[in-house]
């Protein structure tokens, strides 16, 4: 229940989002839905301190709690973006991703996982939480790059609608995703370096056909790929927009195939 | 009538007989100072712009600070030719309410919506707060007025699209740079040709802070002349394609009878294709710039065609909230007559009061004139329950009142209890009174 409150939050703000995105961004909408946003926020990370406090372990192990926490970073880092009016406006593309991540944990239950399990440490810790970060980086330019082809095709069309006015200026979308890939790729870097350390020292080897390094290698190659196409060649805004949609399209894509074909543990993946 | 304004407008004289009445913010100031040495004018607020020039005036005693103010404005305008009353317009009462929230909206404005005007709106309620006279020119009335309308000029922007949208071909050009590129600082442009539009629309550009302005064209000394005019850089027509490989923004409105920026002066420029934004604005007729160049991933074209049709639905987008916008407004307006009609009611709650407590004096003194026999605290213990007696008696009509004008049941209700308890006269004019 109590991460169910945030879910309602983020599909609130979200609401209002497309509210302003239709009736023009004008009175005090941004804003109330920035505050919604940020008492999600409040309320997630309360949720989220709760389980701790509550079971005695990070949220960090077992499918829905993995999930509340992946969602909660995004929504930090969105937060972190609310007092810039333009950036903000972000939120439209990346709150549906936060809103369905949280959603499934919340149908699956947040709750740490029955098993016996020996994930511990510190090295595991941020393993996950450097993860976490780095799927947080892609989505980040993800939405970005969505908005950005959007405005372009505005600005090509020569239409100075609604999309036009909301999204925010080609060069502010350009500077969010750079950020958001270049973060995502250090820190899923990290967390590749701390989970393979993390594996040979306490299991010995890293098995490379389970479906969770199979996941988490491919994404590491499509952040390589999302930079190639943005800095390969001369630097080009168009290309590294487009790249992040498809390189994001493609680590969800891999993911559910990997879900529903191959499976796993159900801990992470 | 008590509240006026009086004074032109673009709606009532053409700009050969506005520009003559122009007040600079001194001018202004004396202008409000003869206003009450003259007239013994107690509040009166001039507002001159080019589009308006136009003094509110409370209480409007007898016409004789509209007169007044007539004769300012005939002195100022010199010999018309036509009498000075054809160009003039007046509104009184609650219609000056709604004049100025619409003034501070942008509603009366040549283009509608247009953002200046509040600014204009805001000077000139302060210029009459800041003027050194006693007691101030913007008195209770019109400071509460003006506060509200620039209140409301705030609030139709914010929450209509009447300021939405740009409403001219140089604010449109701004605005598209502004969606590409986000800040414009530091940002470089190139012109070519010197047309007029162009340098309107750098001068527009340079406000938001674009640096190294390089102007191209085919005769070296007129880009000499209007490079110097924008603080720019003069080229030669033959370093066009150089301009160009670091330019972010292109504008181009030569005379030329074919176009100037051609593929091939492109590829020059750009020999491995274009991976940056490059904003090229081609306001020229025949057109600059090869159609085709705007293909380009990165490239940005519009010609005059796209700008007007841009700036034509902007202007739709704004007229289309003039009824949001004067919903706004009516409530507001309401709100300030609520407000006004309070003031009346303090001063009739008082004498209300006073009149019940004389008649208590009164009753009091009799009873107690033919009962000597009382002792002093059977005396007190009487006039304790009189003024007990009338405090009970009072506060319901004395909250109820309070009540009423706060629901806005306004001047009725005050002449209603001076009716019912035989008072006179308020103290303050009413808004369409004679004053």
């Amino acid at each position: 229940m109590t991460h169910l409150l945030p879910l309602l939050f983020y599909i609130a703000a979200f609401i209002l989002w497309v509210r302003c995105l239709i009736g023009g961004s004008r009175g005090r909408g941004p804003l109330v839905a920035g505050i919604l946003t940020a008492m999600g926020v409040v309320a997630h990370g309360a949720a989220l301190l709760r389980f701790w406090l509550h079971y005695g372990e990070l949220p960090l192990v077992g499918f829905g709690a993995a999930l509340s926490s992946l969602a909660f970073v995004g929504a930090l880092a969105l937060t972190v973006m609310l007092p810039f009016r333009e950036m903000s406006r972000v939120a439209i593309a990346l709150l549906p991703f936060i809103i369905v991540v949280q959603a499934v944990a919340v149908l699956l239950g947040v709750e740490p996982t029955p098993l016996v399990l020996d994930f511990e440490g510190a090295g595991f810790v941020l393993h996950v939480s450097l993860a976490f970060l780095g799927y947080q980086g892609l989505a980040l330019a993800f939405a970005a790059g969505v908005l950005y082809l959007i405005q372009h095709h505005e600005l090509k069309e020569k239409r100075l609608g609604r999309f036009f006015h909301f999204i925010p200026p080609l060069a502010t979308l350009d500077r969010l995703a750079r950020i958001g890939i270049w973060a995502g790729f250090a820190c899923l870097t990290l967390a590749l370096a701390f989970g393979w350390a993390w594996t040979v020292e306490n299991r010995g080897s890293l098995e490379m056909g389970d479906p969770k390094v199979v996941w988490a290698v491919l994404s590491w190659f499509v952040f390589l790929g999302v930079l190639g196409a943005r800095f390969g060649g001369g630097r080009n805004d168009y290309r590294g927009a487009l790249a992040a949609v498809i390189g994001f399209g493609v680590v969800i894509c891999t993911y559910l195939v990997l879900r529903l074909t191959v499976g796993g543990e159900g801990l992470f993946l | 009538m008590s509240l006026a304004v009086v004074g032109v407008s673009h709606h009532t004289a053409p700009v050969e007989v506005r520009e003559r009445m122009v007040f600079g913010p001194s001018e202004a100031a004396n202008a409000l100072v003869t206003l009450r040495q003259e007239a013994e004018v107690e509040e009166a607020v001039l507002l001159s712009t080019c589009n308006r020039t136009e003094v509110y005036l409370f209480p409007n005693r007898d016409d004789r600070p509209i007169r007044s103010w007539e004769t300012l404005l005939q002195r100022k305008a010199g010999q018309l030719d036509r009498r000075l009353s054809d160009y003039l317009f007046e509104r009184r009462g609650d219609r000056v309410i709604r004049h100025l929230f619409q003034v501070s909206a942008g509603l009366d404005s040549m283009v509608t919506g247009e953002a200046e005007i509040q600014g204009q709106v805001r000077d000139a309620y302060e210029r009459a707060t800041t003027l050194p006279v006693d007691p101030p020119m913007a008195g209770p009335v019109l400071n509460r007025l003006f506060q509200m309308a620039l209140s409301v000029g705030g609030q139709v922007r914010s929450e209509t699209a009447i300021g939405e949208g740009r409403a001219s071909v140089a604010s449109v050009a701004v605005e598209l740079a502004r969606k590409i590129f986000g800040s414009l600082g530091g940002k470089r442009v190139v012109i070519l040709g010197a047309g007029q539009t162009g340098e309107l629309i750098v001068q527009a550009l340079s406000r938001e802070g674009v640096k190294g302005v390089m102007v191209v064209n085919r005769t070296y000394e007129r880009a000499v002349e209007l490079a110097r005019q924008v603080h720019g850089h003069a080229m030669e027509m033959d370093r066009l394609a150089e301009a160009l490989r670091s330019a972010d923004i292109v504008l181009s409105s030569t005379a030329a009878p074919h176009p100037v920026l051609t593929r091939p002066v492109f590829e020059d420029a750009f020999p491995r294709g274009i991976h940056r934004p490059l904003l090229v604005i081609d306001i020229a007729l025949p057109r600059d710039v090869a159609p085709d160049l705007g293909d380009e991933s990165e490239v940005f074209l519009y010609n005059v065609d796209d700008l007007r049709k841009i700036v034509d639905e902007q202007v739709q987008l704004r007229e289309g909230s003039v009824p949001e916008a004067d919903r706004i407004i009516r409530a507001q307006s309401d709100e300030f007559r609520a407000w006004y009609a309070s003031l009346e009611v303090v001063p009739v709650i008082r004498r209300m009061r006073g009149r019940a407590n004389e008649v208590r004096h009164a009753e009091l003194e009799r009873l107690l004139r033919g009962m000597d026999h009382l002792t002093e605290g059977d005396r007190v213990r009487v006039e304790e329950f009189s003024r007990r007696l009338v405090n009970k008696l009072l506060h319901d009509p004395t909250v109820r009142l309070r009540k009423g004008m706060d629901r806005g049941g306004g001047a009725d209700l005050v002449d209603a209890v001076r009716f019912l308890y035989g008072l006179e006269e308020g103290e303050l004019p009413p808004l369409d009174g004679d004053g």
